[in-house]
């Protein structure tokens, strides 16, 4: 009998010290939800190696508040499960900010969970309708497809006179949106979108709807999904004898999508915000520079810088306010004007959306050679 | 009229991957009575081994006929091997289990598979060469036909015409479909049933693992979920023809490529997979032994 008191003192005193231990501890942990597998699993590591990177930085110099700073990963797998799964699971590991994901599907099913847990949320994921839900703990680091979609339009009609254009996107959150809004800014400039449709993600065999807008005649083809299955689409359509021009949404500006491609690579146009390495500024510079010698390769994308930057900005509000208090650090980050970031000066307007946008067009040459032809001033 | 006979020379392609790989299904259920779920995940392997074998080959500077067909005869060979080991380890310590003992192995022998890729190729996608094949292109009145698809039609055409001259001519063919018929008679009839069910293993691998490398060549891209994918459609081919039956699995593989085009091309390409099922239940709702099948498929 009395053995067993013991052994409930002890138990209840093991208890009481493991749980204060996990409150007590001097960290500030920072959570990354990103997809480490599946189709975006490079964009997802990069994401991850960019965070862990600069939180080694910062712990070098010290953390923040006189704590360190702990990354806890999640892998999203780039799903709306995905998400929602990391979400409750970074919300349970008592993170203050999480940066990620890469595409809206995860990013959405995520927002209303860290809302309710008052859990800061980062993403480059541009779907117009993750700022307009109202949810304070949620900020843009990259452009909208709003801002994306009124320059393609630009760029289809003013610029290159496309008269037939054939408008494509994947059944995600992302791209469905993307497409639409462009779609929707073609008409009211008085472009001739011919045909709207959609593929799935993954399937690989886009003979079949390639041969039916084969025989619309287009001038082009604008998706707006991603680079997985861009790459394949531009092969095929070449591989099907199509002569319309191909251009892709920003998802499809990844490395991978010219090793899909192969030859049929030139000639495509990419709208996308500055690539990485033609940034002007010496922030950019100094973050690549590190990146690379730290992974011995370059970033994967423009969107890790995006998330560098979503990071930074949290940082930076840590040190400002001096406290962790999400409230008080989302209340400073509203207000943020003009904060030197990597990919330029960030400012957040009240729902969270990062102000202003610098989208351009490349056009691929000599298989992965590309120059700028068309650019927002 | 051009554009529809476009979709069905690429339903063609497609679907002789199917058929090609839905063989092996139904060459092991017709003997074993067993979904082999591992199956497409030994075609996603090839592809991958394939892949490696290629850049290898490339790296050291093997003319491009010799590198094709060295992929295609290590690839094919390490795969056969494969599928008798997994016979070994996952199937035969089951065979007098009960049937769902065996389905869940075969399940976690599927997983396994899957993950052992992701963990020796990574999580990332992988891309084959452009220029396995020459990329000539063939215009006939407004249909193009490129060498890859050409090539993929023919030597599927001739594998199976192979396997069903094996499968009917010779002794060990003969073996093969008594076994299928009665497991025990062909045993007291002096039949090695262990060999066979190896001939099969190795037999149904080996045209699967070209199914595996010809994905690859056609489609360029691989990922390591993909086993799961193309070895459903082709389990959904393998039922349609009639599962167990081998010149079924050819015809269902076929019909499946031309309905997926059809439906992608001129319904939607989103609902090319969803309607797949919805062909598959009607074809166990008003035929379930299949076009050509002579057994009902029983339950798993």
């Amino acid at each position: 009998m009395k053995l067993k008191n013991l052994l409930w003192v002890v138990v209840s005193l093991a208890f009481v010290f493991v749980s204060s231990s996990v409150f007590a501890a001097g960290v500030i942990k920072i959570g990354v939800q990103a997809p480490i597998t599946g189709s975006f699993a490079n964009e997802g590591q990069g994401i991850d190696n960019a965070v862990k990177m600069l939180v080694a930085q910062q712990n070098a110099k010290g953390g923040l508040l006189g704590k360190k700073l702990e990354v806890v990963t999640c892998d999203d797998e780039g799903t709306a499960v995905g998400g929602a799964i990391c979400a409750r699971k970074l919300v349970n590991d008592g993170v203050v900010a999480v940066i990620g994901t890469y595409s809206s599907t995860p990013a959405e099913s995520a927002e209303p969970i860290y809302a309710r847990a008052g859990v800061l949320q980062t993403s480059d994921a541009t779907a117009d309708s993750l700022t307009k839900h109202g949810y304070w703990t949620f900020f843009r680091n990259s452009c909208p497809n709003s801002a994306e979609a009124t320059f393609t339009a630009d760029f289809l009609v003013k610029d290159k006179h496309f008269k037939r254009i054939v408008v494509l996107s994947d059944y995600s959150t992302y791209a469905t949106d993307l497409a639409n809004a462009t779609e929707a800014t073609l008409k009211k400039i008085g472009g001739n979108v011919i045909y709207r449709g959609k593929i799935q993600a993954g399937s690989q065999n886009f003979t079949p709807i390639l041969t039916k807008i084969k025989s619309m005649n287009p001038d082009v083809i604008y998706f707006s999904g991603y680079y997985t299955d861009g790459g394949l689409i531009r092969a095929q359509e070449v591989s099907l004898g199509m002569k319309a021009a191909f251009v892709g949404g920003d998802s499809n500006d990844n490395p991978e999508f010219f090793k899909l491609a192969g030859k049929a690579s030139n000639g495509v146009y990419m709208i996308n915000v500055p690539r990485p390495d033609i940034l002007p500024y010496p922030l950019a510079k100094e973050f690549l520079r590190d990146y690379q010698a730290r992974y011995h390769m370059m970033p994967p994308s423009i969107w890790t810088l995006f998330n560098a930057d979503g990071l930074r900005a949290i940082m930076y509000a840590i040190e400002k306010t001096k406290t962790t208090d999400t409230k008080k650090l989302a209340a400073f980050l509203h207000n943020l004007k003009n904060f030197q970031g990597i990919t330029g000066p960030i400012t957040f307007t009240k729902d969270g959306e990062r102000a202003g946008s610098r989208f351009m067009a490349y056009e691929i040459y000599n298989n992965n050679q590309y120059k700028v032809v068309y650019k927002e001033d | 009229m051009e554009i529809f006979l476009q979709q069905i020379v690429n339903g063609l392609a497609i679907g002789s991957i199917y058929a090609l790989v839905a063989i092996g299904y139904t060459m092991v259920y017709g003997v074993m009575k067993l979904i082999n779920f591992a199956h497409g995940d030994l075609v996603a392997l090839a592809a991958y081994i394939g892949l490696t074998v290629l850049m290898q080959a490339f790296g050291m500077h093997i003319t491009n006929l010799w590198a094709i067909i060295l992929m295609f005869v290590v690839s094919a060979l390490f795969i056969s091997l494969f599928g008798v080991l997994l016979e070994r380890l996952a199937y035969r310590p089951l065979r007098r289990a009960p049937r769902l003992s065996a389905v869940v192995s075969a399940l976690g022998a599927s997983l396994a598979i899957e993950n052992g890729i992701m963990l020796i190729w990574g999580p990332n996608i992988k891309v084959f060469p452009s220029n396995v094949f020459p990329s000539a292109s063939w215009h006939i009145s407004g249909v193009v036909i490129n060498s890859t698809q050409i090539a993929i039609l023919l030597l599927s055409v001739i594998l199976m015409l192979a396997l069903y001259i094996f499968i009917n001519k010779t002794k060990i063919g003969a073996a093969i479909r008594a076994s299928a018929i009665d497991q025990d008679a062909a045993k007291l009839m002096g039949i090695n049933v262990n060999g066979i069910i190896i001939a099969i293993f190795a037999l149904g691998s080996f045209l699967g693992s070209i199914g595996g490398l010809f994905i690859g060549i056609y489609y360029r891209e691989l990922y390591f979920q993909m086993g799961w994918i193309y070895g459903l459609n082709a389990f959904i081919a393998a039922i349609i023809g009639g599962i167990g039956n081998i010149p079924g699995a050819m015809l269902g593989g076929m019909l499946l490529g031309i309905f997926n085009v059809l439906i992608a091309g001129y319904v939607s390409n989103g609902w090319s997979e969803a309607l797949t099922f919805v062909l598959l239940i009607i074809i166990l709702i008003i035929k379930p032994t299949g076009i050509l099948g002579e057994r009902v498929a029983e339950k798993v």
